[in-house]
């Protein structure tokens, strides 16, 4: 079990996860330059939406032909309150200054947690979510659950949809100006406000494969996981150069294996025994996000931007 | 607000409104104006009678409304409600030495009161229907209540109201247009919109012309008023009783506002700013003496420990303008520091019993170094991301105390059982622990704590004041506000921002330092980001956000708020962290400023609305593009 190519592999699963949240913080970001604190809350509604569907489907329907199904119940869940977020919360405020939407973000990340709590039921306590199947895949000596596949399945095709969108597509060549210079993109005649409600609607959908996929791993839901989840999806996004999507997902996947192998190997490193395990996985996650941000402060991938101020 | 020039010919009215200056001066009730003004004063004289009499039969509803003669319980607040909205009315009627009180003589005041009574009363009324099960349990005098205030709120919505203008500037005909394919969509926002009081801008007299002694002795009664209306307020023994208080006092202010009692009290307070200071402290410091009862200065000093960390933070979030959203992270380092150093049997240093002075110094300076640890990799990048670090920080740090227990982790801190049992601090020989004897007052533990605590809010004030005034605390709001033109101006961002997150930090260890002596033992619990109950790091962003960015008063005041409601209302704990996250984007949205502005706060939040007329048009399209890339 803790052989090198299966902590890779592990780490290469979670930073899927990552990568797929992170997309979202990174598109809205690179467009308005607004950190979406709520993020990580998207994610949460988006699971929270697909186990609705589960729930609303027949008993004992197979769970490979219902996962579509949740996969679109999330979809819309959380592509509706990013969308709506933007309209009625941050667009609002976008001549403000620049501390009013990182508060309303903060406001919008509580509430809708706190919704989620209050009025979904039974979400005081975890909720189930339904399994794949616990039998793993063997590849050599590295075991593979159904739901990894899954999870690096649906990012592969994300990620490889949203590159040609964004390259190939009428729409993704105007997020690009868009990202490059609002003002311009507006002059030559693009609709920046539809761009931004696109970018949000983007990270929504991305959030709720994610949320799904977090469902499935995990076989548990809470309705405060995306606080935990959207803290290091924003910290892969930075990692892999905050704005560049490729980056967002490069960023996921690095993070995701210095997760794992620092829970796995960190204990053996001779005085810090005590330092390993799950428990400081999130501390040498944010250790790593600091050490990025003195190093190389404008990730991986990101090029030297010039602060706009 | 536009003024139009006459030469020019009217605009034509958009969208049916009116003339911006007809929609001012005319009142909510067409009345004839005598008519209004009998009913305002007949509502106040039966409101007034009402309460003398019995409002239920049983007193099965709190605070006993069955006693013929004499009020009691949610009557009291009808009565004031009455009094000051009879005498104000007087005072807006133009009697003589009544006057003073609405010194911009707007009726806004009376109508405000007015409501604020007929609130109070019909939620008295309510409730007692309901929680007793029908109108049936009303008596007589319940229901001459009910109808006295309506009457009393049908005169005073009679009266001319001083309504807020159209702004006859783009940025109003621009929303009504986009709202424009919907009807009643825009008819009720224009009915909003218009219904807008108008107040704060008309002038009052300058109060520097009064005499002196009238100055001063203005200071001293709010003083005294002031403390009264909170104590009233914490000891209200139910929750119906708050819920009213909370209302009538919501409304008196605000009238307070609209009539400019409150801007001629700032002007007071401007001109002797050492008498007004001096007055606070006297106020803060009677409040133990005359709550003599140690659950509510257990309250006091909790109040004050959140409110001085509300300030620290306002040091960073409202002069600086950096998010820090674990800030309380560093007051738990601070309470960590301060319990491994006090002596308790349970720090891993149990021999080691510093003084308090020392113990400070440590709290202080453990936050102080976490904080540079923190501010200098991130300091130096956009603001974004010290927001999105202190987060990390303030969620690793409850982790990293959670794991430090000899199990998980080297043992520190002793895990999620914490460190407890640590002793009571000894100051100047007096120990703090126990009661001590005033004259014919007793001052119990949590009581020598508040006074303790008191003077770290006074320390932090004048940390505060003295470094908003100072050279360095105008490059803080400098770089608030333009980060690139500061650093052009050869301020330099990096130092000065890391000396207010540095300073912020370490203002926060020292709160945390009493912190730890007061609650007797310091668990990681309380340090998240959001909780049920404060202090964490929502609630205490919502604190400076809600009282006001960059002023003194503003996070104090949103501390006490944010303290009693939820001690208060307890049937609201669920829903409590929900009303937080929402109050905060409303907040955003419609009141950047907070409760208390600071003026200088105002003008850059609203900066839009100062833009002329001709770029207003553009502005909302293309140039709040530029500025979110700002």
């Amino acid at each position: 079990m803790h052989t090198l190519p299966q902590q890779l592999a592990n780490g290469l699963f979670l930073g899927s996860m990552y990568g797929l949240i992170a997309i979202g913080y990174t598109m809205v970001y690179g467009i308005v330059q607004l950190i979406n604190f709520a993020h990580g809350e998207i994610f949460m509604t988006g699971a929270f939406g697909a186990l609705t569907v589960w729930n609303c489907l027949p008993d004992g329907m197979n769970i490979w032909a219902a996962l579509p199904l949740m996969l679109i119940g999330g979809a819309i869940v959380s592509v509706l309150i990013a969308v709506g977020a933007e309209r009625f919360a941050y667009r609002p405020l976008r001549g403000a200054p620049r501390l009013a939407p990182l508060i309303t973000a903060i406001g919008l990340s509580l509430a809708l947690q706190q919704a989620i709590f209050v009025w979904y039921p039974g979400a005081d306590n975890a909720k189930d979510f339904p399994q794949l199947g616990t039998h793993p895949y063997h590849l050599g000596s590295i075991a593979i659950q159904r739901n990894d596949i899954f999870l690096v399945a649906a990012a592969v095709v994300c990620m490889v949809g949203l590159a040609a969108f964004v390259r190939t597509s009428r729409t993704g060549r105007a997020m690009q100006a868009t990202a490059q210079d609002p003002d311009t993109a507006q002059l030559m005649g693009i609709d920046t406000n539809r761009i931004i409600v696109i970018a949000f609607a983007i990270g929504g959908l991305f959030a709720a494969v994610a949320g799904v996929a977090f469902g499935l791993k995990y076989g548990q839901i809470t309705y405060n996981m995306g606080f935990q989840a959207g803290l290091k999806a924003f910290t892969a996004a930075v990692l892999g150069g905050i704005g560049n999507i490729y980056g967002a997902m490069l960023g996921g996947l690095v993070l995701g294996i210095a997760e794992a192998c620092a829970t796995a190997y960190i204990a053996n490193i001779p005085g810090m025994h005590q330092l390993g395990g799950q428990g400081w996985a999130n501390v040498w996650a944010f250790v790593l996000l600091i050490v990025v941000l003195l190093v190389r402060p404008q990730g991986l991938l990101g090029e030297r931007v010039a602060d706009r101020a | 607000m536009t003024d139009i020039p006459l030469t020019e010919p009217l605009q034509p009215t958009p969208l049916g409104t009116t003339h911006p200056d007809a929609a001012r001066s005319d009142s909510f009730v067409t009345l004839p104006p005598g008519v209004a003004r009998i009913a305002t004063l007949v509502g106040v004289a039966g409101t007034i009678v009402s309460t003398f009499m019995s409002w239920t039969y049983t007193s099965a509803f709190p605070g006993d409304l069955t006693v013929n003669g004499y009020p009691g319980g949610l009557q009291v607040l009808t009565l004031i409600g009455a009094i000051l909205t009879g005498l104000v009315a007087l005072g807006a009627f133009g009697v003589k030495g009544l006057t003073w009180l609405v010194p911009n003589r707007s009726p806004n005041a009376v109508l405000l009161l007015a409501a604020g009574t007929f609130a109070t009363t019909w939620y008295a009324v309510i409730a007692i229907a309901q929680e007793l099960g029908g109108l049936a349990n009303l008596n007589p005098g319940g229901f001459v209540a009910a109808v006295a205030s309506l009457v009393l709120l049908v005169g005073t919505l009679g009266l001319p109201i001083d309504r807020q203008p159209l702004d006859p500037s783009g940025a109003e005909y621009y929303e009504l247009g986009r709202l424009s394919e919907n009807g009643p969509a825009r008819g009720t926002y224009r009915w909003l919109r218009q219904a807008r009081l108008n107040h704060g801008e008309l002038p009052v007299p300058d109060p520097a012309r009064a005499p002196a002694w009238v100055q001063y002795l203005t200071i001293v009664v709010v003083a005294a008023a002031g403390v009264k209306v909170l104590t009233y307020g914490l000891a209200t023994g139910y929750t119906e009783l708050f819920i009213g208080y909370l209302i009538l006092v919501v409304f008196t202010l605000w009238a307070f506002i609209a009539a400019g009692l409150t801007r001629q009290f700032s002007k007071i307070t401007a001109d002797h700013r050492p008498f007004a200071a001096l007055m606070g402290v006297v106020a803060a410091v009677a409040y133990p003496f005359v709550q003599n009862n140690e659950h509510w200065a257990n309250l006091g000093v909790n109040i004050l420990i959140f409110g001085t960390v509300a300030l620290g933070l306002n040091i960073v979030v409202g002069l600086t303008g950096l998010l820090d959203l674990g800030y309380v992270a560093f007051l738990g380092v601070g309470a960590y520091a301060a319990a491994l150093v006090s002596g308790s049997q349970y720090s891993i240093w149990s021999g080691v019993e510093f003084p308090f002075w020392a113990a400070a110094l440590t709290g202080m300076a453990a936050s102080l170094v976490f904080g540079v640890l923190i501010g200098a990799p991130t300091l130096r990048l956009r603001g974004d991301y010290l927001a999105i670090v202190t987060l990390g920080f303030g969620e690793i740090f409850r982790i990293a105390v959670n794991n430090l227990d000899g199990v998980s982790g080297p043992k520190v801190t002793n895990g999620p059982n914490g460190i407890s049992q640590i002793p009571d601090l000894s100051v100047f020989g007096y120990n703090l622990g126990d009661p001590h004897q005033f004259g014919s007052i007793t001052l119990g533990r949590f009581a020598n704590y508040y006074l303790l605590m008191l003077v770290i809010t006074v320390i932090v004030v004048l940390v505060f004041t003295r470094a908003s005034d100072s050279r360095i605390g105008r490059s803080w709001i400098a770089i608030r506000e333009d980060e690139t033109a500061a650093t052009a101006m050869g301020i330099n961002g990096f130092r000065v921002k890391l000396i207010a997150f540095a300073l912020g930090a370490s203002l926060a260890g020292l709160a945390g330092t009493v912190s730890a002596h007061v609650t007797y033992s310091v668990v990681p619990n309380p340090y998240q980001f959001s909780g049920a109950a404060p202090p964490n790091s929502a609630f205490l962003l919502a604190a400076v956000v809600l009282g006001g960015m960059g002023t003194v008063s503003g996070p104090v005041l949103g501390a006490a708020l944010l303290y009693i409601v939820p001690e208060k209302l307890g049937f609201l704990q669920r829903y409590e962290l929900f009303a937080f996250g929402v109050t905060l984007i409303l907040i955003m949205r419609f009141r950047p400023e907070g409760i208390i502005p600071n003026r200088r706060r105002k003008l850059e939040f609203h900066q839009d609305e100062a833009l002329l007329p001709a770029q207003q048009a553009l502005g909302d399209g293309t140039a709040a593009l530029g500025k979110a890339g700002a």
